[in-house]
This record gives C-alpha cells, sequence and structure tokens, in this order.
C-alpha cells in the first residue's frame, strides 16, 4: 500500500518535471509553450482575421492550434475572458472599458484590428430629414453598443435630451428591421449587416453614420471600435505562444487586405452571407495592419487617446462609474 | 406564549441574516473572492442609496411591479374559472389537456419572437411575457385543486336537490379555494422570473432590464441589487397577499 501511494507520488514528480522542462525549453527555443489557443469570436466584421487565420493555416504555420468559440455579445466574451475559459478574444471597446472600470485587472489590450466608420449609423423614415426631426419621435438602439453610444452622442452634439425630447428603446439590431416595417419606430441605431438591411427597406434613409461622431472627428475613434485582448495570466505565462498567435494573426489581416476575394471565400461560412454581400461588407473595413499597432497602441497614439476620452463620455452620459485609466491595460510586449 | 416563540424565530432569522452578510462582506474584503464575480454588501448597499438618490430604484421597482401584476391579475382572472371548469368535467378537460399539456413546459423566454409579431414593442407584449409564463402552470393547480373536492360531497349536494350552480357555489368552489389562494400565490414568484424575459426586449426601466443593462456593463452589484429587490418586493407581495387570504378564507386561520 504504501509502495503504491510513494510509486504515484513520484510518477507525478516526475510528470510534472517532463512539463516544467518541456515548458521552459519551448520557452529558450521560441516555440508556443501551449499549442492550443482558445479564442472568443463571433460572425462580426472584427473577428473575421482569427476566422481567415484559421481556415488558410496561418496559425498552423506557427504551431498553433486555434479554437474559435462564438459567444452573441461582447459581454458574455469578455466575462469568459477574465473567467478563464478563453484566452484571446476581440472585443467591442465599450465592454473592454466597463470591464476596466469593474477593476478587473485580468486582461490586457494589444492591439486594434479595423475601423468600420462606414457600416454603422442612425437610419430613419423619410419624414425625418434631419437629426432635430428626431424630437418626440421613437428611436431605437441596443442599449450599452457601440450604436448605443453613437446615439448618445449625436443627440448631444445637436442639444437633444434623451430623456426628455425623444422616445429612446432598447432593441437588439436583429430585431429592428421588423419595427422598422410595422412603424413602431421612427428611427434606429444599428451596424452591418443589419445596417445595410435596413438602408435598402423602400422609405427608409441614413442620417448619420460612424464618420459624424465626435471622437471620430478627433482621433478617428468609432464609437465602439474592435480591440484585441488576451487574459493577463495568459500572456505572463505563455509568450512565445502569444507572440505566435499574433505573427498569424496579423498576416490574416494582410491576406484581407491583398487577397479579399480568397478570403471571402471562407468567411461566407462563418457569417452565412452571399459571396456579394461579404464582399460588400469587406470593401468598408480599413484593416489596420500589425506593423501600425504600435504608433495606435503604445505610444500612447491616438486610438488609446480617443478610448480614454469614450471611458470618459461614458461616464458623462451615466453609463460608468468612473474612467479607467485605459493605457495601465494595454499590453506593450504583445503589441506586433 | 406563542408571542415568544414568534419573536424568538424572528430573533434567530435575524441574526443568521446578519452572519451571513458579515461573513460575506469578509470574504470580499480579505480579497477571497473578486468584486466583479461577488461584490461585497457594502458596495449592494452603497448602489442601492445611489440609485435611491436619484429615485431610479423605485422607477424600475415600479415598472416590474406593474408588468408582474397586470399580466399575474389577468392570467388568474382567466385561468380561476377555466381552471374550476375543466377540473369538474372529465369531458372538457380530455378536450384541453393535450393544449395545456403543449403549453405548460414552454420557458417564458420562448414567447418573446411570437409576442413581438403579435403585439410590437408595447407595455402590452410585456404583460403577455408574464401571463403566457404563469397562466399553464396556474390553470393546473386550479384543476387539481377543483379535482381534490371529496366526490362524495358533491353528490351528497345532488342528492339533497342541489342544482349544477349550486353545486359549483356551495361545495366545490368553498372547499377548492384554500388550495386556489395556496398556487396563486407560488404562481406569484412564478410570474415574478418571467419579469427578466420581459424586459429583454424594448424596455429602458423595471428590475428585469436593471439586471440586463447591469450585466452588459459588468456593475455585478447592480445586478445583484436587482435580484435582492425582486425578493423583497415579492415578500413584500405575499405578506400582502396572506392578510387578503385570512379575509377571503376566515376559516384557515
Amino acid at each position: 500500500m504504501k509502495m503504491s501511494v510513494l510509486l504515484k507520488k513520484s510518477l507525478v514528480l516526475v510528470a510534472a518535471l517532463i512539463l516544467a522542462i518541456s515548458v521552459v525549453s519551448a520557452h529558450a527555443d521560441g516555440k508556443p509553450e501551449k499549442v492550443t489557443v482558445i479564442y472568443g469570436g463571433s460572425s462580426w466584421l472584427g473577428h473575421y482575421p482569427a476566422w481567415v487565420g484559421i481556415e488558410k493555416g496561418l496559425f498552423k504555420k506557427y504551431g498553433l492550434g486555434v479554437l474559435f468559440q462564438n459567444f452573441y455579445a461582447s459581454s458574455g466574451r469578455m466575462g469568459s475572458l477574465v473567467a478563464g475559459d478563453l484566452d484571446v478574444a476581440s472585443t467591442g471597446s465599450i465592454s473592454a472599458i466597463a470591464l476596466m472600470a469593474s477593476g478587473s485587472k485580468g486582461f490586457m489590450a494589444f492591439g486594434t484590428q479595423d475601423s468600420y466608420a462606414t457600416v454603422e449609423g442612425i437610419i430613419a423614415k423619410e419624414n425625418t430629414k434631419n437629426i432635430q426631426d428626431l424630437k418626440g419621435k421613437r428611436i431605437a438602439a441596443p442599449f450599452a453598443s457601440s450604436s448605443h453610444v453613437l446615439v448618445l452622442d449625436i443627440l448631444e452634439q445637436n442639444g437633444i435630451d434623451p430623456d426628455k425630447d425623444l422616445d429612446l428603446v432598447n432593441l437588439k439590431v436583429n430585431e429592428m428591421p421588423a419595427a422598422m416595417g410595422s412603424g413602431e419606430i421612427d428611427a434606429c441605431a444599428a451596424w452591418t449587416p443589419h445596417f445595410n438591411k435596413l438602408l435598402n427597406m423602400p422609405g427608409n434613409h441614413m442620417l448619420v453614420n460612424d464618420t459624424e461622431f465626435s471622437l471620430y472627428k478627433k482621433y478617428k475613434l468609432g464609437p465602439g471600435p474592435d480591440l484585441l485582448v488576451v487574459r493577463k495570466e495568459f500572456a505572463e505565462k505563455y509568450p512565445n505562444t502569444c507572440q505566435a498567435f499574433v505573427k498569424g494573426y496579423f498576416e490574416a489581416v494582410d491576406m484581407l487586405i491583398n487577397q479579399p476575394e480568397e478570403c471571402a471565400k471562407v468567411l461566407v461560412k462563418l457569417t452565412n452571407l452571399s459571396m456579394e454581400d461579404q464582399m460588400t461588407v469587406l470593401k468598408d473595413i480599413a484593416w489596420i495592419k500589425g506593423s501600425e499597432q504600435k504608433n495606435l497602441m503604445v505610444q500612447p497614439g491616438g486610438f488609446v487617446t480617443g478610448m480614454q476620452r469614450l471611458a470618459e463620455f461614458l461616464v458623462r452620459h451615466k453609463q460608468i462609474d468612473s474612467a479607467p485609466d485605459v493605457k495601465r491595460w494595454i499590453a506593450g510586449s504583445m503589441v506586433p | 406564549m406563542k408571542v415568544d416563540s414568534t419573536a424568538k424565530s424572528l430573533t434567530i432569522s435575524i441574526v443568521s441574516l446578519l452572519i451571513f452578510i458579515g461573513a460575506w462582506e469578509l470574504v470580499c474584503r480579505l480579497g477571497f473572492i473578486e468584486p466583479l464575480f461577488m461584490p461585497p454588501p457594502s458596495k449592494i448597499l452603497y448602489r442601492a442609496m445611489k440609485l435611491i438618490d436619484n429615485g431610479q430604484l423605485f422607477v424600475h421597482t415600479l415598472a416590474s411591479t406593474r408588468r408582474v401584476m397586470v399580466g399575474f391579475v389577468v392570467s388568474s382572472v382567466v385561468a380561476i374559472p377555466f381552471g374550476i371548469f375543466l377540473g369538474s368535467s372529465r369531458f372538457f378537460m380530455a378536450v384541453f389537456d393535450p393544449l395545456i399539456s403543449l403549453l405548460r413546459p414552454l420557458p417564458s423566454m420562448s414567447w418573446i419572437p411570437l409576442s413581438l409579431l403579435w403585439l410590437g414593442i408595447t407595455e402590452t407584449q410585456k404583460y403577455s411575457i408574464v401571463f403566457m409564463g404563469s397562466f399553464a402552470p396556474s390553470l393546473l393547480y386550479i384543476i387539481e385543486a377543483t379535482k381534490g373536492i371529496d366526490p362524495l360531497l358533491i353528490r351528497a349536494a345532488r342528492n339533497l336537490g342541489a342544482s349544477k350552480l349550486d353545486v359549483m357555489r356551495e361545495v366545490i368552489l368553498p372547499g377548492s379555494l384554500p388550495q386556489i389562494i395556496a398556487g396563486l400565490k407560488v404562481m406569484l414568484g412564478i410570474a415574478w422570473t418571467c419579469i427578466i424575459s420581459a424586459e429583454l426586449v424594448a424596455a429602458r426601466e423595471g428590475l428585469g432590464f436593471m439586471i440586463m443593462n447591469g450585466k452588459e456593463y459588468f456593475q455585478t452589484d447592480t445586478v445583484l441589487l436587482g435580484m435582492v429587490m425582486i425578493s423583497i418586493t415579492v415578500m413584500i407581495i405575499d405578506v400582502v397577499f396572506r392578510k387578503f387570504e385570512r379575509r377571503l378564507l376566515p376559516w384557515t386561520r
């Protein structure tokens, strides 16, 4: 009996030693210490590079297997990330800022992969010709999203009080076409692909898009820019794995810039869009290369400053209690 | 003697609650749990004070209470006569049983897409979610309560010349009412569980909205405050319900 316990303990010790040696040697070789990365995504355009990287074998080139986990909303994805179920993710920055404001130090940001100023905006019926016409009307936006922020900002710029001058309702983007069609709402704020669908409905027109957002005018920052995030513990424990992921990821970004049609062929599996619609969405995105990340993320560049202003905007509109110091969440070592 | 034992039970309950809250606060303060996952009670209290100060807590609680009460009262008004009718007629029970069996397991959330198509993004849509979430289970409670009446009593009343209406009024209704009321009390709790589903769409007030919006912004204290408010509101309504029950059914005291 005692022998068997001793044997078990010895085996566990040997296994732990082998694991430790392999991690240390992998670290020294520059090879990924961990060969599977769990990525949190969705069919939103911000996740295209991760999907292309997986489908085109770009991560595999660096010895990585990436497991793509789907989430409906950024908040669920970020919750899973800090709970330790995901290693890397892309998120809408409002969720990331809210999580920073909650005091969570469990994640870091290492890049921003795209900007999409023309695929999100406020769409209204014909009789609403300008922003002032929204007074007294019912306008829908998904609360706690970039579209909600866009509406609050545009109303603020035009001196309209969202609590008194109009009826602002909380509606999911996929429920907007039916509500607009039935006349229950007069205007709505949405993002692609529902944005295009709403825009193409007869009698609808675009009032404003993200280019009218106050921070876009100053910092080229949309109301909820995409942000690449990593679990802090993961980044500290597996630096080579993170570097390999970053390399594969930004090669996918390059591929999206240089071979959009090739990428669209694999993206339709994720988005369920037609090839034609997929190409239209791709044309609206400006991808940000790996070589441009340092200027945006580390300097700190316009992106980090813009994010800080966005956090202050959220505080001003009573969405979060206090603005975090955004630059403290930047993982400088992972920025390519 | 009875007063003494009630006071003793109440004291034990209050002390146990205080110990629980104290332990929770201590565990959080010592850093065993990250505040994001479980904020301390003091933080929840601070959030409550802030929302009381700007009036938001009252607005959210009132909105949800209104939605629950309208949905629940309409559901009860329909379910009580229909349930008694089905419970006292084997034929009609056989006719409606398959439909009730189909409706009973459906969660309130599954009614959202249909209710949106039928009623749009209105308050009626929110009432309908509470109604659909509580109707079928209420109906089953009432049917079972009606079926539970001793058939000997019904036969005896009939032999004494009572009409069908008399039997319903004098035997079935008073006999089943205590169980119906007990069932409705349980159903009121279930109606409150529908509030999250009811306030998922096109709501900007209500405890369900407060919880879901708090979740989006990782404000766990707001989420927990919303949950606590639902429990407190249900407890208050339960006390009112008991008083009403004592007046309506004095023989059950």
